[in-house]
């Protein structure tokens, strides 16, 4: 939990303010300060549950007469931090927020969760084992070979494939088509394709034989309660990527403890030191083109005559949603043009599993 | 008159304000206050809360409380009128 | 029974090395009392009139052998040699000092107890029915359902803060053993159109100064939904009870004032909102917590004991004692016995050291290591052997615990009242004891049959009265303490609250009118009929010339 010394700026509601004014504030701020005008007012941790239930991105402050023994209530209940009262110690607040090591209920924020964690400690730590263990086996196979090892019905797996169609889609998807073409592929119909993207999704499909494309829209509920202008992806990017593919893929893919995605080292830096086979939140990944070049990929396209996104040849070596992809220059990262001039490097699908509110 | 009583932090206990503005146990042993001196004493009390929680005022007669709360003051300054700290009592005390 | 994994393990000393730190930081003045209060109720923690009140948990009144004789090591090194189990199914010690809490907080721990939030306003401990897992008429055991919302409401980051306290209760057959109409959500377990367990679900119950009776709001709420409806209430009432008046500030008063169908309306919103995939119970877990409460490894035995059917012809006393503290068992062969807190002249609901250390045996013996506590304030051995009765009944005999007295007129429940609670207006402990001494008479508590008395020191109603049969509140006439009756209450199925009968009397006159009202029903009853029904069936009238004829014509 944040501990903020200086009196913040910023919308600031008491926490007697009703719900309804409470979420239309969170609807038009991506910060709001929530007062406690006693410490025995719980009404905002139930506001602040609610808000971030319903997918608020935003920032949430804690202020007013909040004790240090409530910290971690309010950080999982969703609160980002909390504003000191002046001269206030912080010491007891560190301490408070570190009293204990798991808790029974879901709700925001890290701690571990102990139902969770009675019954998945096993599967996760299965997953980092066997993650370990292809790669020492399969590391550095042929991508093929590699698909066909995970793929293998005496491993048990039950994977699928996430792709965006976009610029170097087709060489995982034609690898696939090889080894099991009736493989789920889940496609995030984010309604901000480009349109050659959803022309060209149709048409390699087609051609390569796979039978189980699966295309994912965003909830609608959510998205008309988080993103109803279509404008999200201009103030909140992450907030955009997290209703219309964070989410959708987490419900789309949950059930399945394996999947193969066409991320590659050379992408950018944060990709750097991919593993080909990895555990994330207990699902094995598996990523057969972690290790090939550039080169690799083109040759690979041109020998199978496999055909290209149209957006290609006009500059764009990596295609997401259109708001927020342009075409790169010549001396930068092939995902240089992804979320330009923001800090936001990833769309946060292949994160973290989704932790969700109270 | 007045007394000025409490509960001692450490362990709950009945205490009451004595001599030299000490915490006594036994009503005997309070110091009976009139008006002036159990404003004085409630404030004295009221700075001191690592001794005296929630510290008020009742009224005496005597050193038997009065008015309106004697009954319950009584049971506060001699104990339960029933039940096994009774017992409790009368053990230790042959013991 | 449940037992903790390193988990719950873990998080009851992390609790306890919080609640050390905030004494701390209490003691060294940088919390004020007002700020630490709520803290240390959450720890169960009262002070009360003459000392501190440590008010230990036990959930859903279930406990073994060794957690048993733990309380009375507590009792023996920290207290006065005993302890007092209420209508809650907790056990009070009421002479702690603060610190020695985490002393003794520590101790509870080794044996898998805790105090957390067994007061404060938050979520307190899950009741349920004494019978769980012996009654016939049982649809499901609630008692995994009890240990899922234990975990699920411990130390809840959004209902830590709630305008009041909240109290669950839960049943597993039709039949209300828990008096889940009385508390502020009450859980009964239904077979769903699919034959999975459902609950129906009771809002709004509630006692004290403004008694209700709880309104079903829910037919059939499947159990993996459970979680996400309580969620969905209590965030309802978290963000809609009111905050002014503590007097007015339960959910009773909520649900009163917008009316049940409002509040559904409200509940079922926040319930569409809420992310009801994350509060659906995992299957394993479910699984993993019912595997507690599987059967105990009980032999095949006849329905009929010789032994205790001898025993019986032999011993009129056990005889006795076997009509009214023996209760049929779904197991053949078995019985369970309740073990009465209610010594004629004695603290209803006050139990020693030396008496904790001999049911502890005897559960370890002859209840495969498990004793129950019951809202009616006495303990439950659940499972015994019957051939096996007669040798538990001697023991529960020499150690004073085998009074032939369930659920008849000296079953008496009672708060603690003025002698040690500083809400009473009166003492409720002496009247108990005066109407003990005057009903005494085992033949005639026989010929009375059940009756349901209840005495409370003041209005807040912990002893329950107004769900008794006979209510009685001490209420506080110009210092003096007076008691006003009722009759007509009823705690179970058919809940209703009582009636008063009509001024309030002296202390002195209590029992003596009492004793006048069952004579009365003696008279006017019809054959077998009990007096609750024929309370039922006459009204209140009857009892009101009974009780005041004698008195009025005096004066």
């Amino acid at each position: 939990m944040q501990l903020l010394e200086q009196t913040q700026d910023g919308v600031r509601l008491t926490v007697s303010t009703p719900e309804a004014d409470i979420r239309a504030a969170a609807v038009a701020n991506d910060s709001l300060i929530l007062e406690f005008e006693t410490f025995r007012d719980g009404r905002g941790f139930s506001l602040a549950a609610i808000l971030r239930g319903q997918g608020y991105q935003g920032r949430l402050i804690a202020a007013g007469k909040v004790l240090p023994d409530q910290v971690r209530h309010l950080r999982r209940c969703g609160f980002d931090a909390v504003e000191l009262a002046p001269g206030a110690d912080a010491a007891p607040w560190r301490r408070m927020d570190q009293a204990f090591s798991a808790a029974y209920q879901p709700a925001s924020g890290h701690d571990r969760q102990v139902w969770r964690q009675r019954h998945a400690a096993p599967t996760q730590n299965a997953a980092v084992a066997l993650a370990a263990r292809l790669n020492a086996q399969w590391g550095e196979a042929d991508a093929e070979d590699l698909l066909r090892a995970v793929l293998d019905p005496t491993l048990g797996r039950k994977a699928a494939v996430i792709s965006s169609f976009g610029a170097e889609a087709a060489v995982l998807l034609h690898l696939i088509s090889r080894v099991r073409p009736d493989l789920p592929v889940v496609f995030l119909e984010t309604g901000q394709h480009f349109f050659q993207t959803l022309a060209y999704r149709r048409d390699l499909a087609d051609r390569l034989g796979l039978t189980d494309v699966r295309d994912i829209a965003p909830d609608a509920a959510a998205l008309s309660k988080a993103d109803p202008r279509s404008d999200l992806w201009r103030s909140a990017p992450d907030a955009c990527c997290a209703v219309r593919k964070v989410q959708p893929l987490a419900q789309a893919l949950a059930g399945f403890d394996t999947r193969i995605t066409g991320r590659k080292r050379y992408q950018n830096r944060q990709r750097a030191d991919l593993m080909p086979f990895e555990a994330i939140g207990g699902v094995l990944t598996v990523n057969p083109l972690a290790k090939w070049s550039v080169q690799r990929i083109e040759a690979w396209l041109r020998d199978h005559q496999l055909p290209r996104h149209p957006l290609v040849e006009q500059g764009y070596p990596s295609i997401g949603c259109w708001p927020c992809t342009r075409a790169v220059e010549p001396d930068e990262d092939a995902r240089d043009g992804r979320w330009a001039g923001q800090e936001k490097t990833e769309c946060g699908i292949h994160a973290r599993v989704l932790i969700p509110a109270c | 008159m007045k007394l000025l009583t409490a509960n001692r932090l450490n362990d709950g206990r009945v205490i009451y304000l004595g001599e030299a503005d000490t915490a006594v146990e036994a009503i005997d042993a309070a110091r009976i206050l009139d008006a002036d001196a159990a404003e004085a004493a409630l404030v004295l009390a009221q700075s001191r809360p690592a001794v005296f929680v929630n510290p008020y005022l009742i009224e005496v007669e005597g050193r038997a409380p009065s008015g309106r709360d004697r009954l319950k003051e009584s049971i506060r300054s001699v104990g339960p009128s029933v039940g096994h700290s009774l017992a409790f009592v009368a053990r230790n005390e042959t013991a | 029974m449940y037992r903790y994994d390193e988990f719950d393990a873990a998080l009851v000393r992390e609790r306890i090395a919080e609640f050390s730190d905030q004494v701390d930081r209490r003691s060294k003045g940088e919390l004020t009392e007002d700020q630490f209060k709520p803290l240390r109720l959450m720890n169960g923690v009262y002070l009360q009139l003459h000392a501190y009140m440590a008010r230990i948990a036990v959930p859903y009144g279930v406990m073994n052998s060794r957690q048993m004789r733990q309380l009375a090591h507590v009792a023996r090194t920290y207290d006065k040699g005993y302890g007092h189990f209420t209508t809650r199914t907790n056990i009070q010690f009421n002479w702690p000092a603060l610190q020695d809490l985490p002393a003794i907080l520590s101790d509870l721990a080794e044996v898998e107890m805790h105090a957390i939030q067994t007061s404060g306003n938050c979520i307190r401990n899950v009741t349920t029915d004494v019978f769980a897992g012996v009654a016939a008429d049982e649809i499901e055991d609630p008692r995994p359902w009890c240990e899922i919302i234990r975990q699920w409401s411990t130390i809840h980051p959004e209902f830590s803060f709630l305008p009041r306290k909240f109290k669950i209760a839960i049943v597993g057959a039709p039949k209300d053993r828990a008096a889940i109409r009385t508390h502020d959500v009450g859980l009964q377990i239904v077979r769903g159109e699919d034959g999975q367990t459902a609950f129906r679900v009771f809002v709004g119950g509630g006692q004290g100064r403004l008694p209700h009776i709880a309104q079903e709001i829910a037919s059939a709420v499947p159990g993996q939904s459970l979680l996400a409806y309580l969620t969905a209430i209590l965030r309802a009432y978290n963000l809609l009870g009111r905050r002014d008046n503590i007097h007015k500030a339960r959910i009773k008063i909520l649900v009163a004032a917008l009316g049940i169908d409002a509040f559904r309306e409200e509940v079922e919103r926040q319930y569409a909102i809420l992310r009801q995939e994350d509060l659906r119970i995992p299957d394993e877990e479910l699984a993993r917590i019912q595997a507690y409460f599987t059967p105990p490894p009980f032999e095949a035995l006849p329905i009929i004991s010789p032994a205790y059917d001898a025993a019986r012809r032999l011993n009129p006393e056990f005889a006795r004692f076997t009509r009214s503290n023996l209760r049929e068992h779904k197991q053949a062969g078995y019985g369970a016995i309740i073990v009465s807190l209610k010594p004629i002249d004695g603290v209803p609901g006050d139990v020693t050291a030396d008496q904790m250390e001999v049911v502890a045996d005897l559960a370890a013996r002859f209840s495969f290591d498990e004793v129950r506590a019951s809202y009616e304030q006495n303990l439950v051995l659940p499972h015994v052997r019957l051939e096996d009765a007669h040798a538990v009944w001697s023991r529960l005999r020499e150690a004073g615990l085998a009074t032939a007295n369930a659920d008849l007129a000296t079953d008496i429940i009672a708060c603690p009242g003025l002698d040690y609670c500083s809400l009473a207006n009166a003492r409720s402990i002496p009247v108990a004891q005066a109407l003990s001494r005057q009903l005494a008479d085992a033949d005639l508590q026989e010929k009375l049959g059940p009756v349901r008395i209840n005495i409370s020191g003041c209005i807040n109603a912990c002893g329950h009265h107004h769900v008794g049969h006979i209510g009685v509140l001490g209420v506080d006439r110009k210092g003096e303490e007076y008691y006003q009756i009722t009759v007509g209450g009823s705690p179970d199925e058919q809940a209703a609250l009582g009636e008063i009968v009509g001024r309030s009397l002296p202390a002195n006159e209590v029992a003596p009118a009492i004793a006048r009202a069952l004579d009365r029903y003696l008279e006017v009853r019809t054959d077998g009929e009990l007096f609750i029904d024929t309370v039922r069936r006459l009204g209140a009238d009857p009892f009101h010339t009974a009780i005041y004829e004698p008195i009025d014509a005096v004066a």
